[in-house]
């Protein structure tokens, strides 16, 4: 028993997230075991990933606060304020909780026509897979599982979301959602291969499939040595989030917000924070890709902290500027975006593995 | 019953462990699902949009009911909304909330005495009422603090009255009696429509020459009514071959009204078409063809609608209130504008309104009684789509279905209550992405604002005529007081016509800004919404210092207008025509220019001219398809003439050039202020009120405080049909007004607004285009269903 | 015919420079305007927007200046003005809040100066009863939930429109001068043609006019001018149509 637990600690500790500013703490520790256990197992890479960051923790401030912060930012360009009465003095920061309570505790409709089973499983389902693709992602040089094929893991898991929407418009049984679904299946098709061929003009860049690899060897970082996939990958992703200028499946105006139009209480609370769910992921994603992973200047005393700091500050930019675009631009048609989808964004994305493919041949040269 | 429904939202909140948590969520997030019905929904946009931001307090707009927990009911609810409105609250999950807002949704407002309301209060369980109508921004977030509070547990009116007794006198005062109703209404009037007046207009008289040698023998008599104005009489089998003829020799092309009078004294109905064409010479002339049919019970005419497709509408509508049968119109198969238990025929004389009653009176109530439309919950067994269907008592459209299912066609039910769509509901049938067929249902928002005018004062319809369209207040008043003004040959002095100019263009320019900022809403851009609705703002600010209220001015009175205007607000008046700018620049940049939405709206919903002109549609959206037609340069009223500005035009037709079209004519709007903010800056003060209508009251010339009834209560127009029309923001505005020359009520009053004429062309333009385009025609019209239905 | 002048307007060109230019534009305002925004918000709650003094909103009656004339009654055109009989047998009105539009076109009628309005306008009612207000709660300024610490005045300027903040209450009451006197009196211009019904008589709230047996047994209504504050009522509901409002 105790040789497991000693097998188990070494294994614990040989992995453990270095921050030398909080070293003298831990070593002051008082002689609890216990305690000592907690903290080394929270700062075991693996499980800090997987709580911590980018796992439950950031996630769950991303997707308690980004609404917030959206709402505020559009609010600000808008000449308006965004949410503020609720605790004013911090400018109403904590409104995205007050809503999600409320949703929580109201009721949960399952109208006559729909598909009861499926109505409510499809919203936890889909949360929970949608949560899947952090253990791949590396904050700085903190994973949960590390694997060489991990950026094809995530695509994979990052392909498999809008299923589940399908799954919830089906469900639903209402002409709106059904309209909505089938948006989205093609806006799914749209998207779906320019936005890989992206992932692969990267993978071809840097030779590897490793996150963490990638990020080592973005002394450029990658949005210089390949714009072009930078660009197709970014409007893949807000094509895959539904922002702004393809906010076609769930068009508020025209569809009551598409496949989720017939949820009510916490269900539709969930498929309301699924959307900055996705939006964080493939932040997360263009983050490890474009933008050099945590690579950045080291913060003294953080240690690997540091590279935590610098992902979650370069994910919520790049989040912020896919959430700006809601202030900028009206909606899209199906077919325009469709059109964008399968031509210049193809073009692009062939251009962008074109330039990967020159760029591997000159370095090997 | 309904008090323990009122009452249950409470209890669920205060049961549970989580009370505390539960009412905290619940009070920080109240989203409204938004039943703008009617006028006061321009105000819900307002607090919504960056002057208040409703978003502050955590209210956060959303047009779907499951995922709202608080309904403002903004306005009236129709008979016909009624269940909707029901449906709707069953449809959001508990614990839920109700606001009524504005005096229609309580006791009726202005309509009252209405033949098509109902009260919110009998259909649902409300929470708070706020008067006003309409409500400021400020008393709509009032009541979301009430209820905020409520869940708080303090449930109260915000609102403390002092009691003070009344003085109780020295007991010999004898009682007095109460005096009687000051309406006048003749008990047999003599109506006519073709009085015929002598007119300084040559042209007309040729004109009567050439149709009397081109209509020879259709015709019983041709009159010249007024300037501009010639009525035709004919037989009723003489009707359409007349119609015809006039559109083959004369050019001839479009209807501008259709009108039924009943006559029941003389037993019978009087049918008038009043056509014109956009041809040079034709432009501002109205020919008034009109016959006379027997009152019986299913009094048929030939229907016009084959030849001129503009009047197909308009007779639908006039089979709902008369009962006349147009032969050859399609519609005549049930209703279209009234709701299936609305009393059949209520324009008929002799269904009578309630009167009015002016003492309190033991066991007179305060209002009419009105029974609540049936609603019956859904049974067990019905599927939830057959519920909506029969229960709704909405057309549902067996055949087209039929149809469509033969074709294998996709049907959708749009609205009345949509997150996009306005109060109107729409049945439309795709194939694929493509629109095959939209069929429009209105009559959501008909609030019989012509059954309510025959029965008011002239004065007290000044207010009522501009309750169709609050966001464009100043134009639709200035069209019924125009037609009073031309009866009683009225001059408007001179600084009141620049004062009701300015206003007019004040009003037009916060209209298209309203269409404007509800254009990009539709196309899911906040923003532009919000930029619009601040330069609204800027324009409202302006209105409110004017006239004392932001959105019903009731300002312009038969004569001039009710009160001078201080230098301080033209002086402010003059900035905003230079600070507009800043902001419009800014709004073009982010929303008019930009890539996204050109490539939704160029070549979208394209109207030709050709198109244009049969579907009837006025105003800005015909002109951008290529006629130049504006009545302010055709027919030249109030200093229009005076003024150096043009009218736009455009050649494209789509919803690109409707967009560009009215960006260009704010920008003359603003000139227009301008330079007539600088005419009345160097004029002198006072005088703004026509002596000839004051009489003994001259003194009340620059303000009327203290005599508006003495002077306009008894108002009476000499006998005969006195129309008008007016360039409204949306279009032409036409109000035709058939008084007996006895009474002090108009005998009939025809309101046709703009946004009625153009609901033909959104159908036209939308149909061919692909699913989400319907959507930009629609916003691109700046179609408002309270106008339309009116 | 006048020459027609209207204006052409075309849409803008639409290739590809124009689009990346109008991008730019577009990001351009709105990275501008998320880093100095041109807020306009009133903070309601807790500011409100000051409105100009000849706002429309509630209305208040003094009792001491009403001639009890019925014309806010008769001008009503939502007919929530309704004259109610006070202890002195004189009739006062009463409003009906979920009626009244606050067109105020009883204020413009009133030519007393009794009805006077006030700047509230933020209430919200827990029970469509309580918004029937007879006369009694009409006198005094009735006071309101406020939580306002600031108003809001929105300055139209040359170049922009600026907000104006100042801290204390906005009173919502504003003393307006009397409307100007233009004195009327009653008269009856065809004495002979009086079937004397008396209802001028009985309309008449402050006894004006009485009637009187002449010589020859000919009823004869007689109007004291001192008396008659020319209301108008008795011309209106004179039968035979006989009597006018004249200047005194």
């Amino acid at each position: 028993m105790t040789e497991m637990i000693n097998t188990l600690m070494e294994t614990v500790m040989s992995n453990q997230v270095s921050i030398p500013l909080i070293e003298p703490m831990l070593d002051s520790l008082p002689e609890i075991p216990m305690l000592q256990y907690m903290v080394a197992f929270m700062l075991w890479k693996p499980l800090f990933a997987l709580l911590i960051c980018p796992g439950l923790t950031v996630g769950g401030i991303t997707l308690l606060f980004f609404p917030w912060i959206e709402r505020k930012l559009c609010g600000r360009a808008q000449w308006r304020v965004g949410p503020h009465e609720i605790v004013w003095w911090l400018g109403g920061v904590i409104q995205l909780l007050a809503d999600s309570l409320r949703f929580l505790f109201q009721e949960v409709i399952v109208h006559k026509d729909a598909h009861r089973p499926y109505f409510l499983q499809f919203p936890f389902l889909s949360f929970m897979i949608f949560l899947l693709p952090l253990l791949f992602i590396p904050a700085g040089t903190i994973v949960a599982i590390q694997t060489p094929y991990a950026i094809q893991i995530i695509l994979a898991l990052v392909c498999l979301f809008p299923l589940f929407i399908l799954g919830l418009g089906w469900a639903s049984n209402s002409r709106f959602a059904y309209i909505g679904t089938v948006r989205e299946a093609f806006m799914y098709f749209a998207y779906e291969i320019p936005f890989i061929m992206a992932v692969i003009a990267m993978i071809i860049l840097y030779k590897t499939s490793d996150p963490l690899l990638m990020a080592s060897r973005q002394s450029i970082p990658g949005i210089i040595l390949n714009p072009v996939a930078a660009l197709v990958f970014f409007i893949g992703a807000a094509m895959a989030t539904g922002r702004m200028p393809f906010e076609i499946p769930d068009s508020d105006q025209e569809l009551c917000a598409g496949p989720h139009v017939e949820y009510s209480g916490i269900a539709f609370g969930l498929i309301y924070v699924l959307c900055y769910e996705k939006g964080y992921i493939l932040s997360a994603l263009m983050t490890i890709l474009f933008l050099g992973g945590g690579s950045g200047p080291a913060i003294a005393g953080l240690g690997e902290l540091s590279g935590v700091f610098w992902f979650v500050v370069k994910t919520y930019l790049v989040l912020t500027t896919l959430y700006m675009l809601r202030a900028v631009y009206p909606r899209y048609r199906l077919d325009q975006g469709l059109k964008l989808g399968w031509s210049p964004m193809l073009c692009l994305a062939l251009i962008g593995l074109a330039i990967s493919l020159v760029e591997v041949g000159v370095m090997a040269i | 019953m309904e008090e323990t429904e009122k009452d249950r939202n409470i209890r669920i909140l205060h049961s549970g462990v989580f009370t505390p948590l539960r009412r905290w969520a619940t009070k920080w997030s109240l989203w409204p699902c938004h039943f703008l019905t009617s006028c006061c929904g321009v105000e819900l946009a307002h607090t919504g949009a960056c002057g208040y931001d409703m978003e502050r307090l955590g209210t956060l707009n959303m047009g779907i009911s499951r995922q709202a927990n608080f309904i403002m009911v903004e306005g009236t609810i129709t008979r016909k909304m009624a269940r909707a409105l029901r449906i709707v609250w069953e449809q959001m999950p508990d614990p839920k909330f109700v606001n009524v807002i504005g005096a229609c949704g309580q006791r009726g407002g202005i309509f009252w005495n209405s033949y098509n309301i109902t009260r919110p209060s009998d259909i649902v369980p409300v929470d708070f009422f706020i008067p006003g109508c309409p409500i400021t921004p400020e008393s709509l977030l009032r009541g979301v603090r009430a209820v905020q509070e409520k869940i708080e547990g303090r449930d109260n009116t915000t609102m403390r009255f002092k009691h003070v007794e009344l003085p109780s006198g020295d007991g010999e005062q004898e009682q007095n009696r109460a005096p009687t109703t000051p309406k006048i209404f003749a008990p047999t009037p003599l109506v006519r429509v073709d009085v015929s007046r002598d007119a300084d207009w040559a042209f007309g008289k040729d004109m009567v020459k050439n149709l009397k040698a081109q209509l020879n023998g259709l015709y019983t008599s041709i009159t010249i009514t007024d300037k501009n104005r010639i009525a035709i009489k004919t037989m009723p089998e003489n009707l359409v071959e007349t119609s015809r003829k006039l559109s083959d020799t004369m050019g001839v092309d479009h209807v501008k009204s259709v009108n039924v009078i009943d006559v029941p004294h003389e037993r019978k109905f009087m049918v008038e078409y009043m056509v014109s064409g956009y041809t040079e010479e034709l432009m501002p002339v109205i020919l008034t063809i009109f016959t006379e049919i027997g009152r019986e019970a299913e009094p048929e005419i030939t229907s016009l609608a084959s030849l001129w497709e503009s009047a197909n509408y308009s007779e639908r509508e006039l089979h709902d209130f008369f009962g006349v049968q147009f032969k050859g119109n399609e519609g005549m198969k049930g209703k279209f504008l009234l709701a299936p238990d609305t009393p059949d025929t209520p324009l008929r004389k002799d269904f009578k309104l309630e009167e009015e009653h002016y003492t309190i009176e033991e066991g007179v109530p305060l209002t009419p009684a009105i029974t609540p439309p049936h609603y019956t919950p859904p049974s067990s067994s019905s599927s939830y789509s057959e519920f909506e269907l029969e229960d709704l008592k909405m057309p549902t459209y067996e055949d087209v279905l039929k149809e469509a299912e033969k074709n294998d066609e996709f049907v959708a039910f749009i609205g009345p209550h949509h997150s996009g769509s306005g109060h109107l509901r729409w049945v439309m049938r795709m194939k694929g992405d493509i629109i095959k067929d939209v069929i429009p249902d209105p009559g959501y928002v008909h609030r019989s604002m012509e059954k309510i005018a025959e029965n008011r004062l002239y004065i007290q319809n000044v207010p009522l005529t501009e309750r169709p369209n609050i966001s464009d207040p100043i134009n639709m008043n200035l069209g019924y007081v125009r037609a009073i003004e031309n009866a009683l040959g009225i001059e408007v002095p001179e600084r009141a016509m620049y004062i009701r100019t300015i206003m007019a263009e004040l009003s037009r320019i916060g209209a298209f800004f309203y269409d404007m900022g509800i254009f990009p809403l539709f196309m899911g851009h906040s923003t532009g919404f919000m930029y619009s609705f601040a330069i609204r703002e800027m324009v409202l600010e302006l209105m409110v210092r004017m006239t004392g209220s932001r959105c019903t001015p009731s300002f312009i009175i038969p004569g001039g207008i009710r009160r001078d205007i201080s230098d301080d607000v033209l002086d402010r008046t003059r900035k905003f025509t230079t600070a507009i700018y800043k902001r419009l620049k800014k709004y073009e940049n982010i929303f008019v220019y930009n890539p996204v939405l050109i490539s939704r709206m160029k070549e979208v919903g394209v109207l030709t001219r050709e198109e244009a002109i049969r579907c009837g549609i006025v105003g800005p959206f015909l002109r951008a398809s290529g006629v130049e037609y504006d009545v302010r340069k055709a027919e030249p009223y109030e200093v229009y003439d005076k003024l150096d500005w043009e009218a736009t035009t455009g050649d494209a037709g789509d919803c690109l050039g409707r967009i560009f079209g009215r960006l260009e004519e704010i920008k003359q709007s603003v000139e227009i202020v301008r330079q007539a903010v600088d005419a009345v800056q160097g004029m002198p003060r006072g005088g703004v009120i026509s002596e000839e209508i004051l009489g003994d009251y001259k003194a009340a010339s620059d303000d009327i405080r203290g005599y508006l009834y003495n002077v306009y209560g008894n108002l009476v127009l000499p006998k005969g049909e006195w129309t008008s029309v007016t360039e409204a923001a949306r279009g032409t505005v036409l109000y035709s007004i058939i008084s007996d020359g006895e009474s002090n009520v108009p005998y009939r009053v025809r309101i046709i607004t703009p946004c009625w004429m153009n609901l033909r062309g959104i159908i036209e333009a939308s149909k061919g285009e692909r699913v989400a385009d319907f959507w930009t025609v629609y916003a691109s019209f700046g179609y408002f269903p309270p106008e339309a239905d009116r | 015919m006048k020459m027609k002048r209207m204006k052409k307007v075309v849409g803008p060109e639409y290739n590809l420079s124009e689009k990346i230019k109008t991008n730019v534009y577009a990001v351009g305002v709105a990275m501008q305007e998320s880093v100095y925004p041109h807020t306009m918000t009133v903070f309601y709650p807790k500011e409100r927007k000051k409105m100009p003094d000849n706002y429309r909103g509630f209305i208040l009656f003094d009792p001491d200046k009403c001639i009890s004339c019925f014309n806010c009654s008769f001008v009503c055109p939502a007919n929530a003005i309704r004259m109610k009989e006070a202890p002195n047998k004189r009739y006062y009105p009463t409003v009906d809040y979920g009626r009244c539009i606050f067109c105020h076109f009883c204020i413009d009628s009133c030519s007393s100066g009794a009805l006077k309005a006030t700047k509230i306008h933020d209430v919200a009612y827990k029970d469509m009863d309580e918004m029937f207000t007879p006369t009694e709660e009409m006198i005094e300024l009735p006071e309101i939930t406020r939580e306002d610490k600031k108003y809001v005045e929105y300055e139209i300027e040359e170049d922009d429109l600026h907000l104006k903040r100042t801290k204390g209450e906005d009173y919502l009451f504003v003393e307006v001068p009397q409307p100007k006197e233009i004195p009327m009196v009653s008269t009856c211009i065809d004495p002979d043609s009086c079937i004397g019904c008396r209802v001028c008589a009985e309309v008449c709230e402050h006894s004006a006019i009485s009637a009187s047996v002449e010589d020859g047994g000919t009823l004869r209504m007689k109007i004291d001018t001192d008396e008659c504050t020319g209301c108008g009522l008795c011309v209106k509901e004179c039968s035979m149509q006989i009597l006018r409002l004249v200047k005194k």
